[in-house]
């Protein structure tokens, strides 16, 4: 394959128009502004998983592609992941998305050997699944960690826009505002190869609200 | 393009305005079929699963095989521009079950909302009588190029003021030749009428001669091209 910049591979995924079920998502926001998170608190709850939730998921797809790149066995990024994401809502939702990433990639790139990889694992999560195409494609580690932390950041904003209607333009400012911090929590996590060196920093609220969303009968939002 | 292969079972759509019955005539063909054919159902809801908690109250089909899909309050993008969400869900429903026939339920949007022939190999447009006479003439995608037009509830007329022969005439002119039944749950006949429809779909599937087209949400395209 000719060599694309990283620049436009990154384009490419972190596009809302990227066909994975993108819309379904909203971050885990539809169950914190169920339970009170208002408008204001917005940036604050982006920053909260930016220190916590993301770096979980960052630090898979990461460790995922390393040892997709290495040909080292993924069951042990994927067990290391479930460990770190007590919630089976979560992981439910996660391998939902996984799947659908995965579905995308066979078609972009039917040869490639690493997508087949995630794939054929029971139960894919979504940093492996991003793994996957990354390592088809031709990202690197930092801009891998740097794409789900701008993906999580902007989940949220769109989402805010159907939960808390605000000027979009003020929920755009939030996600140029939260940049340096995603810069920040890709920078940790780039570096690390071993599934036992994810950070376990998951966030019991957002578990906790996620476990009650599963169960509730109104939602618009699948997390 | 969707592989139309027999090996997998008939995907039907079916997709029109805010309540004009479409759970209802989900809930009517799963009654009518379930003895002839394995079915699933899958609801696209503006909440999660009101439609399928609906059709499992109504204990047509056994709750496992009635799946909804959540949409993100983008009922539109769910069917037509960003699938996925929904494929996913039909082929897993495919794998456990192989059905003959798998039923797609649209969240309840506007005049302009279709399935992409990629997710349904045939789709249903469902308006109501109650909607006003005037919506069949003023026309639309679903309306006008959807595989069957259901002009539903058709026992309402007189209490509406709607002249039922009116619209289906209307319905028709707009449709260029593509069915039309006039539905009535009390009306046995527009009952059976429907079910052979559906059967008739599945027989074509089946036999590889259903290929799925796009009533688009563009107008039809019908000028003259100049010569290249």
């Amino acid at each position: 394959m000719d060599h694309v910049p990283t620049d436009l591979l990154l384009m490419l995924f972190a596009d809302a128009r990227l066909p994975v079920a993108g819309h379904t998502q909203s971050a885990g926001l539809e169950a914190a502004v169920q339970h009170g998170l208002t408008s204001a608190e917005v940036p604050a709850y982006m920053s909260a998983r930016l220190a916590t939730t993301v770096r979980v998921e960052a630090g898979t797809a990461v460790v995922a592609l390393h040892r997709l790149d290495h040909e080292l066995p993924l069951e042990p990024v994927v067990a290391a992941w479930a460990a770190r994401t007590p919630s089976h809502a979560l992981r439910r939702t996660s391998r939902a998305q996984g799947r659908a990433m995965n579905r995308l990639s066979a078609s972009l790139w039917a040869d490639g050997a690493a997508v087949r990889r995630v794939a054929r694992l029971d139960g894919c999560p979504r940093p492996v699944a991003l793994a996957g195409a990354a390592a088809a494609a031709g990202l690197d580690a930092l801009s891998l960690a740097r794409l789900v932390g701008y993906d999580d950041v902007q989940t949220v904003a769109s989402a805010s826009l159907k939960l808390l209607p605000l000027d979009p333009a003020a929920a755009t400012g939030w996600v140029h505002d939260a940049l340096p911090e995603v810069a920040a929590a890709a920078e940790d996590v780039a570096g690390l190869t071993d599934p036992r060196d994810i950070p376990a920093t998951a966030a019991p609220q957002t578990e906790v609200w996620a476990q009650a969303h599963a169960r509730s009968t109104r939602r618009l939002f699948s997390a | 393009m969707p592989d139309p292969s027999p090996t997998r079972g008939l995907r039907l759509g079916v997709c029109g305005p805010v309540g004009t019955g479409k759970s209802s005539l989900i809930a009517l063909l799963c009654r009518e079929l379930a003895g002839r054919m394995s079915l699933a159902v899958v609801t696209n809801d503006i909440y999660t699963d009101e439609d399928a908690r609906f059709l499992r109250a109504s204990g047509v089909l056994t709750p496992e095989r009635i799946r909804a899909v959540e949409t993100g309050a983008c009922p539109h993008t769910a069917i037509r521009d960003d699938i996925t969400a929904n494929l996913l869900t039909v082929e897993e429903l495919e794998e456990e079950f192989a059905p003959d026939l798998v039923l797609i339920e649209s969240g309840g949007d506007n005049l302009t909302a279709t399935f992409s022939p990629a997710l349904v190999d045939t789709q249903v447009f469902v308006l109501d009588i109650a909607g006003g006479g005037d919506v069949a003439r003023k026309g639309g995608p679903g309306i006008e190029r959807a595989d069957l037009l259901v002009v539903n509830k058709t026992d309402l007329a007189p209490h509406v003021g709607v002249d039922r022969d009116r619209m289906v005439a209307d319905a028709e002119a707009a449709r260029d030749g593509r069915s039309v039944i006039a539905l009535s749950r009390t009306d046995r006949a527009s009952v059976d009428a429907l079910t052979a429809w559906v059967t008739a779909e599945v027989a074509r599937h089946r036999a590889g001669e259903l290929v799925p087209t796009d009533p688009g949400p563009m107008a039809a395209h019908s000028h003259d091209h100049p010569a290249a």
